[in-house]
């Protein structure tokens, strides 16, 4: 375990260049998976069970993307990368989004899943920068825990509702929970993993990723074994091929169709963009 | 969804106001109602937002009756 510094930081110029390169790539994973978090609830403001879940799902896609444009901004103003291009001009194998959200979400239970158990890797990686050195990022902490406070009660709430309400729709949300979590383990990364302990020990983040990992693993196990659930995932130490910038062990990034629609690219001619 | 409860929502936007019922939200459980009402009544800063179930409400003026607010 690595002892973190007490420095403070008002730039990443003040911090070591592994551990500004390391703040970089981590704010990217977490712009990457939010904007795909804020897709699929957009999505799925049409089609879910009740009129009440359409009106959450697009208030969660809103504060999804309003979270995106405060890391973009960061990212902006710290690492001079233009938000536009982040989203437009990087090719689907640069993203850094937890895998599970490459694809379309085929039904409610994988909506619920990337609620319950993506959205919730992402907060509880917040909630480890929450004392961060980094103060620019530390900042603007506060407004996103808050707001993700309700995404935690709607992922809960339905994960808690379907595994209830009978067998098919028990073992669907099970299998996509355990699904998700499987790339919630590769997205955190391998144990001990080079960037991240150097986050860790220049104070920037509170937590390792196999710590953070493990809350998550807990909060789910807590509203899961009352329900009678077990859904255990395996937490390799190694992670062949696996890389920082990408938070993946291989794969292809979001899929071209996904990313035609996040980006507007149908409306091309219509971007202020020149 | 049929295993839906209706909660009743209060809020205030002052601590110096009273709370004031801003609507209903349909909910399978407490953690449903609290996203549920949160996404749907934000037209405001609110400092305290709460639920009840209505069924915990005990009708004095109404008994029996659907309130006229409800759904």
């Amino acid at each position: 375990m690595t002892t973190p510094t007490t420095s403070e930081f008002e730039s990443p110029a003040a911090m070591s260049q592994v551990c500004a390169t390391s703040l970089r790539n981590l704010l990217v994973a977490l712009a990457d998976t939010k904007l795909l978090l804020g897709y699929h609830y957009g999505e799925w403001t049409f089609g879910p069970p009740e009129l009440e879940a359409a009106i959450a799902g697009c208030s969660l896609c809103q504060t999804e993307l309003g979270h995106v444009r405060l890391l973009h901004g960061l990212l902006k103003r710290y690492y001079g990368d233009e938000p536009v291009s982040l989203i437009e001009d990087r090719p689907a194998t640069a993203f850094a989004n937890v895998s599970y959200l490459d694809q379309e979400l085929e039904d409610w239970a994988g909506l619920v899943a990337a609620n319950y158990a993506v959205d919730l890797a992402a907060t509880r990686l917040l909630h480890a920068l929450r004392g961060s050195a980094f103060t620019p990022l530390r900042m603007s902490l506060e407004k996103m825990l808050d707001e993700e406070r309700y995404h935690i009660h709607h992922g809960q709430g339905w994960f808690r509702t379907l595994a209830q309400k009978g067998d098919e729709t028990r073992q669907a949300v099970e299998a996509s929970v355990r699904r998700a979590l499987e790339t919630v383990v590769e997205w955190f990364g391998p144990a001990d993993e080079s960037e991240d302990l150097e986050l860790v020990q220049g104070g920037v983040k509170s937590r390792t990723n196999r710590e953070v990992l493990q809350d998550l693993l807990d909060d789910v196990s807590q509203t899961a074994t009352p329900l009678g659930m077990r859904i255990d995932v395996e937490l390799p130490e190694q992670m062949p091929g696996w890389s920082p910038t990408t938070r993946r062990s291989g794969g292809a990034g979001p899929e071209e169709e996904i990313l035609y629609h996040l980006r507007g690219s149908k409306n091309a001619v219509f971007k202020l963009r020149s | 969804m049929s295993d839906a409860r209706v909660y009743e929502v209060f809020a205030r936007k002052d601590h110096n106001e009273a709370l004031k019922h801003v609507g209903s939200v349909n909910a399978a459980d407490d953690d449903l109602a609290k996203a549920y009402a949160w996404t749907m009544y934000d037209e405001e800063s609110w400092v305290e937002m709460c639920a009840v179930p209505r069924s915990a409400f005990i009708p004095i003026t109404h008994d029996g009756a659907v309130p006229l607010w409800g759904n």
